[in-house]
């Protein structure tokens, strides 16, 4: 398990050697990205991982002396989700949710990599277009909502925070190390927590705030084994689940009376 | 969560529960909410639970034939029914984003008062062993307003006539309770059974664990369906950790009187109780808290 983890980096920086390679000379300015591991299974021993995404800038000089002239993001996201934001407020003497925000169709994993500061990629409408960024992911609300406008950043600011604090949304300034001129990688840690789902990964090049060159890939995490039985049926085949935990109860019990029958 | 931690909580509330002669739910349920698993999932979780332990004593009682077959299926009839109805308040709540406030004020109603009636009970009765008086002997013959409702039935292994409608009815409130707050409700079928319908003592256990038994079933399946919060392998470590715990505390048990029993066990449900009330009212390390509504992992 290990030994694969350190050696999958190695493998997908040669793959992407023998690709750049292979391909001779392309157009000017070609982002190219490799992932250490398109697949992440979680098994019931999962505590987490994470993932190394490889790139090259194809035929850029880069300058030594204007390192600021090529600015690269990477950005993870996981499946969307929706998900609701409760305020508590004090009603009667007692604690209850008061206000709730929906925010719809959000990224359930988000993290962002870049080699400098996320404000001195591009301007403001460009980071919000593309979704770079913990100030610039696009998150919608609904229609219904009993939160007051001036509340409202608020509802967003606890929400990045909690999904910070539960290790799902994070940001990374400054994570992307150049190994050459051109070529660069970076890690992207992966919690234990982590939805299933189609994860996509992309990758952005920049050149003095704008985006030149992009990439797109896509990594699955799934359950395997054991984890993957047990959540297929809860989620599936609820019936068989319940009748299975009803059962192994029923045994259990029933095995503990025989064991220690006193009479 | 460490999987260690939670057998040794099955094991601990299993120690009370052979202790005190109780399911044990009402003590385990607000275990897992303090130490940080979702109310909803520790709720149905439970209910699993308490399946198991139920299963492990009804074994004994069949044997001794200490059930009221026909008494214990009228009953189940309504717990079922109080179970389903469970699950959609269950829902509701979930959607709106009050369950945990609702389980929360629902214990310290519950537990505070059971609480204090068995603390008063108690410490009279140890008074009194003090003082040396008999107790007055209940008349077994004596009627109530429920000998006076109609659909009654004969139950002859109880040796009772009476109507149908508190039985279900009876049912109905423990299997809905149950559903919602995780508890199999044995602390509050058993008086009951004895006061109001005058089940003979030596039947009430039995009858009372084996409805229990069949209600979580049910109340398991109908969480598995709808709320999707059981977790198998959260429910099935707890259940080693307290089968185990409950033969200590059985053994244990036997060196108590019954009446320092019950004063134990009417501070631990007043202590439960007010932990749950001293939650709601001071103010919260965060007042935001998100919920997953759709989409992955909702």
């Amino acid at each position: 398990m290990n030994g694969r983890r350190f050696l999958q980096p190695l493998l997908a920086a040669a793959v992407l050697f023998a690709a750049c390679h292979a391909s001779g000379a392309q157009n000017n300015n070609d982002l190219v990205t490799s992932l250490s591991s398109d697949v992440i299974s979680i098994q019931s021993n999962f505590t987490g991982t994470e993932i190394v995404i490889f790139g090259q800038v194809q035929n850029i000089e880069r300058q030594p002396n204007d390192p600021s002239s090529l600015d690269l993001a990477i950005v993870v996201e996981g499946p969307p989700q929706d998900i609701t934001t409760r305020r508590k407020g004090r009603f009667l003497g007692v604690w209850v949710n008061r206000e709730a925000e929906r925010f719809q169709e959000v990224p359930s994993f988000y993290a962002v990599a870049s080699n400098t500061r996320i404000g001195a990629l591009a301007d403001r409408d460009i980071l919000d277009d593309l979704g770079i960024g913990l100030n610039h992911i696009n998150l919608a609300v609904s229609g219904a909502s009993n939160v007051p406008l001036a509340d409202r950043d608020d509802f967003r600011k606890a929400f990045i925070r909690l999904r910070e604090e539960a290790g799902l949304y994070s940001e990374q300034e400054s994570s992307i190390r150049f190994l050459t001129n051109t070529m660069f990688r970076t890690n992207i840690p992966l919690p234990a927590n982590i939805p299933v789902g189609e994860y996509k990964v992309k990758s952005f090049l920049f050149e003095k705030g704008d985006v030149i060159s992009s990439t797109e890939e896509t990594m699955a995490v799934a359950k395997i084994g054991f984890e993957q039985i047990t959540f297929k049926l809860a989620q599936q085949y609820p019936l068989v689940y319940g009748f299975l935990a009803v059962g192994l109860a029923i045994f259990t019990g029933w095995l503990a009376g025989v064991i220690f029958r006193k009479d | 969560m460490n999987i260690f931690v939670i057998f040794g909580m099955g094991g601990a509330v299993g120690f009370l529960s052979g202790l005190f002669g109780i399911g044990g739910g009402f003590l385990l349920t607000p275990l897992l909410i303090f130490s940080g698993i979702p109310p909803a999932v520790s709720v149905a979780t439970v209910t699993t639970q308490v399946v198991a332990s139920s299963a492990s004593a009804v074994v004994t009682y069949w044997r001794r034939k200490a059930i009221d077959l026909k008494l214990a299926t009228i009953l189940l009839a309504g717990g079922v029914f109080g179970s389903l109805i469970g699950v959609v308040l269950f829902e509701v709540l979930q959607s709106v984003g009050q369950l945990d406030l609702v389980i929360s004020l629902s214990y310290v109603t519950f537990l505070g008062a059971i609480g204090s009636l068995m603390l008063f009970e108690s410490v009279r009765a140890i008074r009194r062993r003090k003082s040396g008086v008999a107790p007055k002997a209940r008349r077994p013959g004596q009627h109530n307003w429920i000998h006076g409702l109609p659909l009654k039935v004969r139950f002859r292994r109880s040796k009772l006539y009476v109507s149908v409608i508190p039985v279900v009815g009876l049912g109905a409130i423990i299997g809905f309770l149950g559903t919602v707050l995780g508890i199999g409700g044995g602390f509050m079928m058993v008086p009951a059974l004895i006061y109001l319908l005058r089940v003979p003592t030596n039947i009430v256990i039995g009858t009372s664990l084996f409805q229990i038994l069949f209600t979580m079933a049910a109340a398991t399946i109908f969480h598995a369906m709808g709320t999707k919060t059981v977790d198998i392998v959260l429910a099935m470590t707890l259940m080693i950790g307290g089968v185990i715990g409950a033969q200590f505390g059985a053994r244990m048990g036997q060196n108590l009187r019954g009446d320092q029993l019950r004063l134990l066990l009417a501070l631990l449900v007043m202590g439960v109780g007010l932990r749950f009330a001293i939650d709601l009212l001071l103010v919260p390390e965060d007042f935001y808290s998100i919920a997953i509504r759709k989409g992955a992992g909702a």
